[in-house]
Formats: C-alpha cells, structure tokens, sequence
C-alpha cells in the first residue's frame, strides 16, 4: 500500500508541469545571522624589513607556514619569460646544507611538504605540516628561501618537465583562448605573456637563474604568513631567529601596463572541436579604485555566482554551456572582466549574442532590489568561505598586502559590498563593461565557426 | 569529478564587517595536546534515514549533506550516465520549489552548494551561515519527498550534460584519463567498468518515465544519509530533523547486485590514441584489499610510501633519478574520491606523463625499480613511521576539506555504507597498528604484475612526436 501511494505521488510529481503555485508551501524563515569576525592576527616586522604575519586558527592540529616574496612574472626581462617559475622549481632542489632528498624527507616527516611556486607577482615557499612542527617549518622555509643551491646539475631536468608541462597545458583549448585574449589586452607586458615560450625555456642557464635570485629575494621583499593551530611565542623565536640577517635585498621596478580597449574578435581554429572556446572582455578598474567593490558585485550579477545572469540564461534556460562564469582576474595595480564559456559549437553565434544581450540589458536598466539583495549576501557568503580556513586567510591577507591596500580593505568588505545600489550596478555596467571596447576570442571548429561569429567582430552600431 | 563545477556560492546575510584588529593582544593559542576526535551524535528515523550529527563552533557555519546509497556503478544497464544526469534534475524543481528556487534560496542566504554523482553515492550538500540551517533542512526535506520536473527541464539538463561531457572530456587532451579510461580497462564486471559519464546516445534515451522510476527506487529515507556538522544547537537540529524528514515514506531497496570483481591473475596491457594530446602518458592499476582488512591499511601506507610527496620512492626513481617525468600522480579511488568514500572493488591507480624519446617501457622498469624492493624486504621503521605521519596529515587535510564538507563526506559514507560513522576516530590507531610485515605481505600479493593494467595513452595531438624531451623541435637550430 505504502509504495503504491508512493509511487503514485512521484508519477505525478514528475510527469506533470506543477499546477499553479498556490498550493506550495513557503520555506521557514532564516533565522538571525551570529557575527562572523575575520580571525585576529598579530603582525610585526623583523628588523630587516620582512613582515611577519602569525594567524591562530581552527582546531584541527596542522599549521601553514608560507613565506612570499615579491619575485614574479613581473620581474622578467622580455627574453626571459618563464624564468620565474624555472627558478621555483630549481629551488626545491637542496640548499647549502640539505640534498634535495633530506629536505623532502624532513618535511614529510612532518606530515606535509614544501613546495616553490611563482606566480605573475610572487613567489611563495612553504606549505602546511602538523602542528607540533611549526617551528621547525619555519626553519626550513628560511633556508629554502635564503640558500637554495640552485644546482646546475638539476637543471636540464627541470626544464624539460616544465617544456612538457607546457605543452600539455597548451593543448587546452581555454589555455590557448587566453593566451591570445591576454597577448591582445597586453601586448608584450609580463601580463601579456601567461605562457612562457617552449625554445627560449630550454635555453636557460643556471647562471641567469642564480641571477635572477639574487636581484629578486630579500627580506623588504618578503612577508611571512603563519595561520592554522601553533604554538604562538615558540614559533615568533623560531621566526626571528631563522630570518635575522637575511640581507634586505633590491627594490624592485615593476613596468606599468598599457593595455588596449580596442572591439575585436580572433577566432583560432580547432578543427572538428564539439565545443567553441569564448573568452571575451577588457581591462577594469584595479582593486585601490573606489569603483572596484561596486564592480565586483555587477560582476557576481551578471555572470560571476550560479545564480548570474549569463549562467541562468545559456546554462539553465538554454543549454549552450555547463560552466560559464565571468570574473575579475587581478594583477598587481591592474584589472581585467572576462566571461569565459566553453558553448556547443552549433550554438556559438547564439552565446554570442546572449552574453551581449544580457550586458547590454543591464547597461540600460537598474536591477531590481530583490535580485541584487541576493547577489550581495551569496558573495558575502563567497567571502565568508573564503576566510574559513587556513591558506584562505592567507590568500586573502598576501592579496591585500600585493595591493597595498590597508586592513580596512578586508575588515569593511562585506559592508560596502552589501551597500551597493541598483542604480551603482547599472552604471559601473555602463562605464567599465562596454561592448566597443571588448577584445573576443574563439577557439572552435573555423569551418562550422566562421559565419555564426562573423556579425561581432565590431560593435553592434546603437 | 562528475558532478557540477559551479562556480557558486552564495549569500550570507552578515553583519556588517568583521573586527579585525590590527594587532591582536593576545599570544596565538597553544595546540592541543591530545589526539583529534571529532564529536558524534547517530541514530537513526523510523523510516530508515540515518542521521549524523558533528558540532563544530570555529566559524558560524553548517554543512547539510544528503547522501543517497545509488552511485553511477548501479545505474541500469542500456542507461550510461544515468546516475549522473539524475543528479542534475535534483536541482530542477520539488514540490515547493521551482527550478532554480532551490539554488537561489541556498545562494542568497549565504551559502554554497553542490552535488556530485561517484561509484557507490550520489551526494547532495551545502555549506551555509548557521542561521539559514532549518530552512535549508526543509527544502532538502521537500526534494527528498518528491520532484516537479518536466519534459523542458529534462532536455536542458540533458544539454547541459553533454555540455559537461564535452568540455571535461571530448574537447581535452587526455579527456578520459586516467578517472574514465582506467576503470574501464581494469575492471571486468560491467558495474565497474562502464562508461559512467554516459554514452551521448544513452543520454538521448532517457525519458520522465526513468527518472520517476529511478527517484522512487534509490532516493527513499531507508537508502539515504543526512549529514549536519559545524555551529549547530544540538537541542533545535533533532526536532527539525524528525519535523521535516520524519513523515517521508520508505520504499523497499531491488537486491544489490553483485560487483565482485573476478581475481586478475595476468597482466593486462592496452594503448589508445588521443587525438588532441601532444605527450605520451601512462596509468597502471591495481586492485586494492577489501575495505578495513590489515591488508586494506597496509596498502593506504603503501601508497603514501610509492606515490605521496617528494620524499616517494616513485618520485625519487622516476623524477629525480631517472628524470622520466616531473610528477607522479598516485592515490586509491583518486580520480573520484578518495580510499574511504567508496563501497566496492577499487583501484589504486598510478599515472604519469612522458616524452616520446623515453618508450613507456622505460617508465615501466622504474616502477618496478620502486615497487620490488618493498616485496621482498621488510620496511625500516623510520619509513613506516614517516608514512603513517603523513597519512595522520592527509586524513586531517580530507577531513578539513571544503569548509568541513570533508568531514561529512566522511561521516556520510560510513554511516552509508557500514552503519558506524563513528569509524572517522578509529582509523588513525588502524593505521598506527599496521607492522612492516603486514606491509611486506600486502606488497607481495597486491603490488604484483598480475594483478595491474597498463594503459599507454599515444598522442596524435597537434604538436605530437615533434619534440624531444629537450623541447626542441628536431632539426631546429639552438
């Protein structure tokens, strides 16, 4: 009886559209929120220039310990792109006091690992071990950092994975689509080059990489981020000791972006390819603009949370696509939108014409109250994620330090974000999102492509 | 992972900002000097519902996880990819809440949320400021008593699917591997090795009629898990819990059907072309003990010793010595899960990328180089001691996942599949019990040539065999 009742139920649950809402029950109301506070820290700044910033947090008995240091993509010559992350890697090989073997060894003899990574601003040494071990990370964060021994010997090795790591990563094609997007918004900037070239990576020498080390690591170039469970005043000694004396290195000079606002479309070809690869948009206000947190919510409404605009449109209503988002990518003092959707390919001139429409739309009229409300708490929630666990809050706190931008930046995020006004949204849309100044590229099948995307390679004329 | 990579997340309704003060007074808290056990209140509904309840204050939020005992291994056998697209439909309308109402109540109260379809489950879960809790309970309580999706909500999903398919494997190079591909070539029993992402043609069978039929089946109270861990008040969450889940009805469970993988008693050995690859890559695997033997902890450790961290012997044979590739990638149940959230035969699968001047034989003989010497000679116990230190970390890593979704995971599972979620605080003493000669015997019989599968993946991509490991193309001039 039970299972017959049951099945009846799901049988016409299923197989009919519901009938009009009156009958639906309304879901129990959220009850008032408890405050949430960012974890407290404590900061201080060694003698030599280094900042040290200790975060308590969490139960779970492990610990980050992650040293940056201002040494990036950024600080390259233009012959040398890719000699960043040639020089992270080199420096997991040994220092002048452990093989590369013992330190692998004494770091998962703590439970965790260590790892060099660079990235278009930074280097980050460091990783999460148990939390009975903090001191002894940070020891061997110091050495990696100061005395990596960089040896000839590892090289050739090195190169060669990182030359087949690229091309592997160059056979995707959202890898291919931004490389050209950002070589077009960039020119010959760092930031214009996300992929290092496969010939010039294999003729690095051991002596530009001992260079570039030399002229980029120092202590007023790095920060030092502790967060998870630790001994507090055991960890600051082993901190102070560990890095006294580290000389304070060379400023640095970072070349300043110009990058273009120009309408195009680039379509690359991938012959046969099922799906049609967009990346499509342009440079922004940066994170110290009073304009960038009223952006960051237009952003969240129109394509940047599940719940967006463009999302619901090709995804849930149309099909085109599964995961479209667009976001704001950030650099140092420099900003760019982009929506990003890998589409049917039959359905590309449609995406197109979608993802225009659902800009333009919001260009020309405020969002109601009511969906703008939601889109402001998702992306308090977002933020409130985003600071629940340890390298989180570091990423947030090196985000803000990159920056420059002071600690209100972060305590008063969630309040001014909440405070944005229809009307803000509208208009950040209308100023900063504008279809004639958007770069477009498409990888996808040319023969299939061509015709559907051929209306957008210039703006629509008003 | 089959499931949706969404980009979401959602609202919280906070106060103002938080208070950060600029130096904190206080000295950073000492770590606590006991062993880490995680707080456990189970028990069950009369209509079979298993209920797991974990409190944990370190930040104002909850995770709600629905946990339903039908993964992609089970779903019907002229359906690929069934299990996987019903899991889609969840999100498309119940009886109270229409498509999209339920993504966007999670959302715009602050919370984050997703589901995902693996061997032995398919999951449903949030993450959520405390306060959104019974509302959420509700409407997880309101899909589980009955959908409202129609023919348009099908064919979009159904879009979206192979949207899903096409971006995650047919337009990638090495699309399918290792996570589609390996199962597939080492599995015999159908259950095991299908296609789970689903045929495009199966997909374009599927009907309202299988989706009713396939909902009153598996997604019953009896066949199910709820999960609630972080800041809840223990004295509010039963109430709920019985208020809202309580009055859905079982439905009776078909018999399992058999997965039993036969014993593998050769080496088995297949290549395939990828047509979008530009490297030549390599997986191999084995058949892992039975969940919870001593063998079963003994290959956990196994794998933190061949294949886990720098300090590997993989790593140290293949990487630094013999300098075949820049990484090894190892793990049980890893393109899915992990070793503790499946319920079946399983793999531990190994993978690597090469160049195409080192033949996959080369690469064979390392691993063999790294894998013999543990079958024939007991483990120094430094290394033992190393590795089950580095399990204790990566287990606290899998627990803390997420914003404590890995804990419910985890909780979920074990309640799902064992009836003891309370396992979560046992298997650290497991591993800590296991001696070199457990090790030693595990490696002897599990590690074995006979019992793996090699798949060589053979680029046909733009740019393949066109290079050498130096990166050059041939003939070209430095």
């Amino acid at each position: 009886m039970q299972t017959r009742r049951m099945l009846l139920a799901t049988t016409l649950a299923l197989g009919v559209a519901m009938p009009a809402a009156a009958q639906k029950q309304a879901p129990p109301p959220v009850g008032p929120p408890k405050d949430f506070h960012l974890p407290q820290k404590r900061e201080f700044t060694l003698p030599n220039g280094m900042a040290v910033t200790l975060v308590p947090f969490g139960r779970v008995p492990k610990v980050a310990v992650i040293l940056t240091v201002e040494a990036g993509r950024i600080n390259e010559r233009p012959d040398q792109t890719g000699l960043s992350s040639v020089t992270a890697a080199l420096m997991q090989e040994g220092t002048r006091t452990r093989t590369a073997a013992q330190l692998a060894e004494d770091v998962a003899g703590m439970g965790g690992s260590l790892d060099v990574s660079s990235n278009n601003e930074l280097t980050t040494v460091g990783g999460e071990v148990l939390s009975e071990h903090a001191a002894r990370m940070v020891r061997l964060v110091a050495d990696v950092a100061r005395n990596p021994q960089l040896p000839a010997s590892e090289l050739p090795r090195i190169k060669a994975d990182q030359v087949r790591d690229l091309s592997i990563q160059k056979s995707q094609p959202q890898a291919i689509a931004l490389d050209r997007f950002r070589s077009i918004l960039y020119d010959d900037h760092p930031y214009g080059r996300p992929f290092p070239n496969e010939d010039a990576l294999g003729g690095f020498t051991v002596a530009q990489v001992r260079a570039f080390h030399a002229a980029n690591f120092g202590a007023r170039r790095a920060h030092l981020y502790v967060a998870g469970v630790f001994d507090g005043p055991a960890t600051e000694a082993a901190v102070r000791h560990a890095f006294r004396g580290w000389a304070a290195g060379r400023p640095q000079s970072r070349p300043v972006p110009k990058p273009k606002a120009v309408r195009s479309l680039t379509l690359i070809d991938r012959p046969n390819a099922p799906q049609s690869t967009i990346v499509m948009g342009l440079p922004v206000p940066d994170p110290v603009e009073s304009d960038y947190v009223a952006l960051r919510v237009t952003d969240g409404l129109l394509g940047g949370t599940f719940g967006s605009r463009i999302t619901t449109n090709i995804r849930e209503r149309k099909g085109y696509s599964y995961a479209p988002y667009s976001t704001v990518t950030n650099f140092w003092h420099q900003s760019y939108w982009s929506e990003q959707a890998d589409v049917t390919t039959s359905e590309t001139g449609n995406s197109l014409k979608e993802i225009f429409g659902e800009i333009d739309r919001l260009r020309k009229k405020a969002p109601a109250e009511r969906e703008l409300a939601g889109i402001e708490r998702n992306l308090a929630g977002i933020f409130t994620v985003q600071n629940s666990s340890r390298n989180g809050i570091i990423g947030q706190l090196a985000f803000a330090d990159v920056q420059g931008l002071p600690d209100s930046y972060l305590t008063g995020y969630v309040k001014r974000l909440l405070a944005v006004t229809p009307e803000q949204v509208r208009s950040m849309a209308e100023r900063h999102l504008a279809p004639d100044r958007m770069t477009i590229v498409v990888v996808g099948d040319k023969k299939t492509v061509e015709k559907q995307v051929a209306p957008y390679r210039a703006a629509a004329v008003p | 992972m089959v499931g949706r990579a969404l980009p979401f997340a959602a609202a919280l309704a906070l106060p103002a900002a938080g208070n950060v003060p600029a130096v904190a007074q206080q000295p950073p808290t000492q770590p606590p000097p006991a062993a880490f056990t995680i707080p456990i209140d189970y028990y069950k509904l009369p209509n079979g519902l298993k209920v797991v309840l974990s409190r944990d204050t370190t930040t104002p939020t909850v995770v709600v996880a629905v946990y339903y005992n039908i993964g992609f291994r089970n779903e019907p056998r002229d359906r690929t990819g069934f299990a996987h697209l019903f899991e889609h439909l969840m999100f498309q309308g119940s009886r109270n809440l229409g498509k999209l109402e339920f993504s966007n109540l999670v959302q715009q109260n602050g919370g984050l949320l997703n589901g995902s379809t693996r061997f032995d489950f398919t999951n449903y879960f949030e993450v959520l400021p405390s306060n959104a809790l019974q509302t959420i309970l509700w409407a997880e309580a309101d899909r589980m008593r009955g959908l409202a999706i129609d023919t348009s909500n099908l064919n979009n999903q159904r879009d979206v699917v192979k949207n899903e398919v096409r971006v995650n494997v047919l337009n990638q190079p090495y699309g399918g591997f290792p996570w589609i591909d390996l199962p597939m070539r080492a599995n015999t029993n159908w259950y095991n090795a299908h296609n789970f992402y689903g045929d495009l043609k199966d997909l374009d069978a599927a009907t309202l009629d299988d989706a009713t039929s396939f909902f009153r089946t598996y997604y019953a109270p009896n066949n199910a898990a709820l999960v609630v861990t972080g800041d809840f008040d223990p004295a509010r969450v039963r109430p709920w819990v019985q208020q809202y889940f309580g009055p859905i009805r079982p439905a009776p469970q078909p018999p399992k059907p058999d997965l039993t993988e036969p014993g593998q008693t050769k080496e088995r050995r297949f290549s395939q072309v990828d047509s979008l690859a530009p490297r030549p890559a390599i997986g191999l695997a084995y058949h892992v003990p039975d969940r919870y033997t001593p063998e079963w902890y003994a290959f956990g450790l196994l794998d933190q010793i061949l294949g886990q961290g720098r300090d590997s012997r993989f790593y140290d044979e293949l990487v630094r010595k013999r300098g075949l590739t820049g990484d090894v990638s190892a793990g049980i149940n890893s393109g899915l899960g992990s070793m503790y959230d499946y319920n079946g035969p399983m793999l531990w699968e190994v993978t690597a990328f090469h160049d195409a001047d080192k033949p996959a034989d080369s690469l064979i003989t390392a691993f063999d180089a790294a894998i013999e010497p543990l079958r024939t000679r007991p483990l120094a116990p430094e290394e033992l001691a190393r590795a089950v230190t580095k399990l204790r970390s990566s287990f606290y890593s899998e627990i803390e996942q997420f914003s404590g979704f890995g804990r419910a995971n985890l909780l979920a599972s074990f309640a799902l599949f064992d009836d003891d979620p309370g396992r979560i605080n046992r298997l650290e003493s497991e591993f800590a019990k296991i001696t070199p000669e457990t090790v030693l015997e595990t490696a002897r019989t599990y590690l074995a040539p006979t019992n793996r599968t090699i798949l060589t993946i053979v680029p046909a991509g733009p740019g393949a065999a066109a290079r050498d490991s130096s990166g050059q193309a041939p003939g070209a001039s430095r």
